[in-house]
């Protein structure tokens, strides 16, 4: 019978039960969420007073930020209860996850009781860091033990991408093939089969790696901060490097998983990593464990004049202490290069201490990760994958060793005696130079097993861009790749400095619609990257020197080429497709705005910010505002209050936190644009999409020309309403002067009656508002703020 | 010119808005329900003998809109053959009301209007669904238009009104209206109100609720001045007025009887108060708050009175601190205004506003054997207005 998911029970509400809740109620399953009955309520019949606990827990998690929920309403799709009254319920759950406390007794009761209720099939898993998973299966039943697994979800779940599927030997392999694609499809995760070894695979690296930074900091003599400058985005890594990310995790639970590790594997040879420093010993006992206590590695406070500051432990004196500035010649270098690939083998190659730590701290993970295999993984991607999914690194350790040079690292590592496992050896023997390598557009890996470089599995229906770069780029320029897909669909990618469009981009767009209106083989374009956010933005700092100079002509020349790209986008013979995710503001939204379709991914932060900068949307995103307000209208609509609404998003510069929320800003279509959860299917999926429309048939849309506008009777409530966040010190002059020129184009200018105009009237006074924006002196110093600074300057 | 008396009066216990009392019932049927009750203390008096009923509503749309004056008259007269008309002056609207009442009967045009106000805040947004403002005015005059918040905020401002002087006035008003309650010294202006639920529970069942509203339910009885320090501005950044200062917003309704000398005399009624002098002035929107400051000397004049012959006043609190500018612009004693507690405490439903307070400074004037009072509010748009009243013994 074919397996479904719809109904799921979690068991335990607590920090991680409550946002695996969420996270199963965002991709739209039914949820259940039980914990037990509080002491003090177990002779009460009140379901409220016996529902306290998991209550009060689902509240205090959907009120966390980051948000653990796509859409505030999606939290209805929890139902809480607790495991003394509604444990009969998980009868018709698909899926029963256990979250409880990390204490085997405890877990041994709470499945006791699932063997009273849970029904013959249905999947039963336990979501544990550190226990055995084959512990578990003592004294349960065998249709429990073939549907039970560990599944090891990272915190925030929402967020960290990583899944851990931890079969044991009784586990019926169907149910973990099933796991592993429902998880990347549905949960949009990122699925990494483990072994039953203790922390399993992404804890036991990643734990290493922390344990091994609290070493060498002692080693040579550094700071906290100086070692957060230097493992952070630097070398591919989160921004909060190593020990702010102690403070957020907490020490105790890093110390507890690495004193699990320093029991449990007695045979790893690094194992003496795994012991506490004194320093950290000293930390604990201070009750200094991060975060949660107020002060862990860093402290924040305010200075003599109230001013925030953030403080640093200095680990020899113990005292909290003005961070000084980190000064590294090889940091200063390795910050000129955008490209981590060639930022890592700067700082690999630095000739100053910090290239001397660089060495050191890639050596020892190397090595530590070839000693791994086979004991944690039979191949290497797992790993990778598990350090990128659960600790946001950008490249894996084999992915890294790759980067800097197989033999390079090599012989560095023997220098520092980190020799590495004698199957490195061994396969260098055979003539393998690296363990990923692209071929035919398809990126492999070198299977120790089977000695042959292999396509990584699950990957076989997505698509990589960048494997496809070097065989299927039809055009490029400095700004963008135009790449063949394959089936007639061209995807035009964009990789500027944080994807923000100027006219490099701009000329990739048009020469991808050239080309597919121009070319038989091809049907359609899709436009996506894979950069860490779609896009932030056009390109301000072109704006900024054109109004510097005062070449109004060239300006309004610039704005013009812009909406006529995304006007393109819309009024093209091939149907166009935008794959937005991460951030994707201002041009980059307009952009999607005038897309034929949008296939957004969950995490999709998309909004009109010019506000911001001192300016309207002018890339066509004011213009298609007002289209989409006149589509909204039905006749006796309060126009008046719909029309308040596109106003405000706009004028407030609203960001959806998801894609899903992005629908409610107005930036996404209900009917036409869709959100998918899976970051690796989203590109395949969008070129499904954009086939579909061109297969269906896709004719050139005939141009808009009965668009309702307001007129008058729009502009007094953008009058008042201006005046009175002006007068209520909600926003400044400069603002009043933006929000009146944005309402006046968004009404279509002071008609006196409703009025139906054409996209190209709107368009055109939408520049012209753009431009004389830009002639605005406060205007220029929000950009300048923003391109020096890179702060909003609310002036 | 002829004489018009109050001859009666109730009000109904005022709901918060949204949430509260009436949130499930109509304002033309709250209205109908005080008409009724009120009838019933003239049995001699033919309904058809009733020459208009003049209902006060500031945002007369929607549940409130379809001269819902007339749809009270109808629904609660038990006949076809007395009008109604809607008269906004908005949060005088109720006080307006009664003013044209006495004038009709004064100018012989009527011997007998039931006059009052209603408004139900649930479920029409402050302002009105759909507002919309005149764009050439709204360039020149941003703050004729503004909400109400701003205006308090610049009468906080203009009058150096402080934080604290306006959270001690909001204590005070629910201090004295607990106090008002506990003593059951509205029990003779409030006509208990049947309110029928029809809700759906949690397996989709058709259930019912009915239960009697009597009791004002606005009143905070663990409030403090610390706990009102500490709210958050909400009409301007780092402003002074926040919701714990402000009235609240409310649903409510309030009628009286007004009679010619001659009808008192032929039905037997006895009079209870008569209207000495109602005036409304105007002035700058953007303090209409400090509208009284103008409208209580001016009616005073009008009237012949100083302000020392008011023994008590209901000041209508839209604000503290516009409540507060005005007991210091005028130098009133604090012991004769609101002696049980105000708008910030009791609530505030618009257009039913000025009869409400009417009914119960009666009431308490009676209580306190008391001979001369006023009922005075802002109103907005700037404006002000003041109705002086005689009890009659």
């Amino acid at each position: 019978m074919k397996r479904n998911i719809k109904n799921v029970a979690v068991l335990g509400s607590g920090v991680m039960g409550s946002a695996i809740a969420c996270h199963f109620a965002n991709v739209g399953l039914n949820v259940l969420l039980l914990d037990i009955v509080p002491k003090d309520a177990v002779q009460s019949d009140k379901a409220k007073e016996r529902n306290k606990i998991v209550n009060d827990a689902l509240t205090k998690a959907l009120k966390s930020k980051p948000s653990p929920i796509y859409k505030k309403s999606f939290a209805k799709r929890i139902r809480t209860g607790n495991m003394s009254d509604d444990m009969h319920l998980i009868s018709s759950c698909d899926w029963i996850i256990e979250v409880v406390v990390e204490r085997l007794d405890i877990k041994k009761i709470v499945f006791d009781n699932v063997e009273k209720y849970r029904k013959e099939g249905t999947l039963i898993t336990s979501n544990t860091s550190g226990i055995p998973i084959h512990t578990m299966l003592e004294s349960r039943s065998e249709d429990f033990q073939q549907h039970f697994f560990g599944t090891h979800f990272f915190n925030p779940p929402r967020y960290l991408k990583l899944l851990e599927i931890i079969p044991t030997p009784k586990t019926k392999p169907e149910v973990i093939d099933f796991m592993m694609d429902f998880g990347a499809t549905i949960l949009g995760k990122t699925m990494v089969l483990c072994k039953d070894t203790p922390a399993f695979i992404a804890n036991r690296v990643g734990v290493y790696a922390i344990q091994d930074l609290f070493h060498t900091v002692q080693k040579m003599n550094l700071s906290v901060g100086e070692v957060d400058k230097l493992t952070g985005p630097i070398m591919g890594r989160p921004k909060s490097a190593t020990f702010r990310t102690c403070d957020v995790v907490g020490l105790d639970t890093l110390v507890h998983v690495a004193n699990g590790l320093k029991d449990n594997c007695p045979n790893d040879e690094r194992k003496a990593v795994f012991q506490i420093p004194e320093f950290v010993t000293k930390m604990l006992e201070n009750g200094w464990l991060g975060s949660k206590t107020g002060q862990g590695f860093y402290k924040k406070t305010k200075d003599e004049n109230g001013k925030k500051q953030i403080l640093q432990l200095d680990l020899s004196s113990f005292e909290y202490v003005q961070s000084s500035k980190v000064n590294f010649s090889t940091l200063a270098i390795a910050k000129q290069e955008d490209n981590l690939t060639k930022r890592t083998k700067i700082l690999f190659g630095g000739k100053d201490a910090a290239g001397e730590f660089y060495r050191q701290v890639f050596s020892g993970i190397f090595s530590y990760v070839s000693h791994r295999i086979p004991e944690i993984s039979d191949e290497i991607y797992k790993i990778d994958d598990a350090l990128k999914a659960g600790f946001g690194w950008e490249l894996g350790p084999f992915e890294t060793w790759d980067t800097i040079g197989f033999e390079k690292a090599l012989s560095v590592m023997e220098k520092l005696e980190l020799k590495p496992s004698d199957w490195v050896y061994e396969i260098i023997s055979n003539g393998i130079k690296s363990f990923y390598i692209v071929e035919d557009g398809v990126r492999k890996f070198y299977n120790l097993s089977s000695k042959k470089y292999e396509r990584i599995p699950g990957t076989e229906t997505s698509i990589s861009l960048s494997s496809l770069k070097d065989s299927n780029t039809v055009w490029s320029n400095e700004d963008t790749h135009i790449i063949d897909l394959g089936d007639g669909i061209l995807n035009v990618e964009f990789h500027t400095k944080m994807n923000t469009i100027g006219g490099g981009v701009l000329q990739g767009i048009n020469k991808a619609i050239d080309i597919a209106e121009q070319n038989n083989n091809y049907k359609g374009v899709v436009i996506s990257n894979e950069g860490e956010n779609f896009s932030a933005g056009a390109n301000v700092g072109m704006i900024f020197m054109m109004a510097v100079e005062q070449e109004w002509d060239e300006l309004d020349f610039a704005v013009r080429a812009f909406q006529n790209t995304t006007m393109r986008l819309r009024y093209s013979s091939v149907p166009v497709v935008a794959a937005p995710h991460g951030l994707t503001l201002g041009g980059g939204c307009e952009i999607c705005l005038h897309a034929d379709k949008v296939i957004a991914h969950a995490e999709t932060y998309m909004g009109l910010v010019e506000f911001g900068v001192g300016l309207i949307p002018g890339g066509g995103g004011t213009k298609e505002f007002a289209l989409r307000l006149s589509d909204q209208l039905n006749n006796g609509d309060m126009r008046i209050n719909l029309f308040r609404e596109k106003f405000l998003t706009i004028g407030q510069a609203k960001v959806s936190t998801s894609g899903h929320e992005a629908f409610e800003l107005g930036y996404l279509r209900d009917g036409i644009d869709e959100v998918i959860t899976s970051r690796s299917n989203q590109i395949a999926f969008a070129k499904e999409s954009c086939l579909k429309l061109a297969e269906k048939g896709y004719v050139q849309q005939a141009k808009r020309k009965d668009i309702k506008v307001l007129g008058k009777e729009g502009l007094g409530i953008v009058y008042v309403g201006a005046d009175s966040m002006r007068s209520g010190n909600y926003m400044s002059d400069h603002d009043l002067v933006i929000s009146e020129k944005l309402g006046e184009v968004l009404c279509g200018g002071d008609l006196s009656q409703i009025t139906e105009v054409s996209e190209q009237y709107l368009l055109d006074i939408e520049r012209k508002a753009f431009v004389e924006l830009c002639s605005e002196k406060k205007t220029l110093e929000r950009i300048q703020s923003l391109l020096q600074k890179g702060k909003i300057l609310r002036n | 010119m002829k004489t018009a008396y109050i001859v009666g009066g109730y009000r109904t216990a005022v709901g918060k808005s949204s949430r509260g009392l009436f949130k499930f019932t109509r304002p033309d049927d709250l209205a109908a329900d005080v008409v009724k009750h009120l009838m019933k203390d003239f049995p001699n008096l033919d309904p058809e003998r009733i020459d208009d009923v003049i209902v006060g509503n500031a945002t007369p749309e929607a549940e409130q809109g379809l001269n819902i004056g007339r749809m009270i008259s109808l629904m609660g007269l038990n006949t076809e053959k007395v009008p109604g008309m809607t008269v906004n002056r908005y949060c005088s609207s109720g006080i307006q009301t009664i003013a044209l009442a006495v004038n009709q009967i004064k100018a012989g045009a009527a011997d007998c209007i039931i006059a009052g106000g209603v408004e139900t805040m649930s479920p029409i947004p402050f302002g009105g669904w759909r507002i919309v403002p005149n764009s050439n005015v709204s360039k020149k005059h941003p703050d004729w238009y503004w909400g109400m918040g701003l205006t308090a905020e610049a009468v906080a401002e203009e009058f150096n009104i402080s934080r604290q002087e306006q959270d001690e006035f909001a204590y005070n008003s629910h201090m004295k209206a607990l106090n008002a309650i506990e003593h059951g010294l509205f029990k003779d202006d409030i006509v208990p109100i049947k309110v029928n639920e029809v809700f759906l529970d949690e397996n989709e069942k058709r259930q019912e609720r009915n239960y009697v509203a009597d009791t004002d339910e606005g009143p905070r009885k663990g409030t403090s001045i610390e706990a009102l320090s500490r709210l958050r501005p909400v009409f301007k950044n780092g402003g002074s007025v926040t919701a714990g200062n402000s009235s609240q917003t409310s649903d409510g309704a309030a009628f009286v009887m007004v009679m010619s000398e001659e009808m008192v005399k032929e039905l037997n009624v006895k009079p209870i108060a008569r209207l000495i002098e109602y005036k409304v002035v105007g002035l700058a929107p953007r303090i209409m708050g400090v509208g009284p400051l103008y409208a209580i000397p001016e009616t005073l004049k009008k009237a012949g009175l100083k302000q020392n012959d008011l023994e008590q006043i209901e000041l209508n609190e839209a604000f503290a601190s516009q409540s507060v500018a005005i007991l210091k612009g005028l130098d009133l004693n604090p012991s004769v205004v609101n002696v049980n507690g105000g708008a910030i405490a009791l609530g505030h439903p618009l257009g039913c506003t000025g009869a409400k307070l009417t009914v119960q400074l009666l009431n308490e004037m009676k209580r306190r054997k008391q001979k001369i009072g006023a009922v005075t509010m802002c109103v907005g748009t700037g404006q002000g207005a003041c109705g002086i009243f005689e009890l009659l013994n």
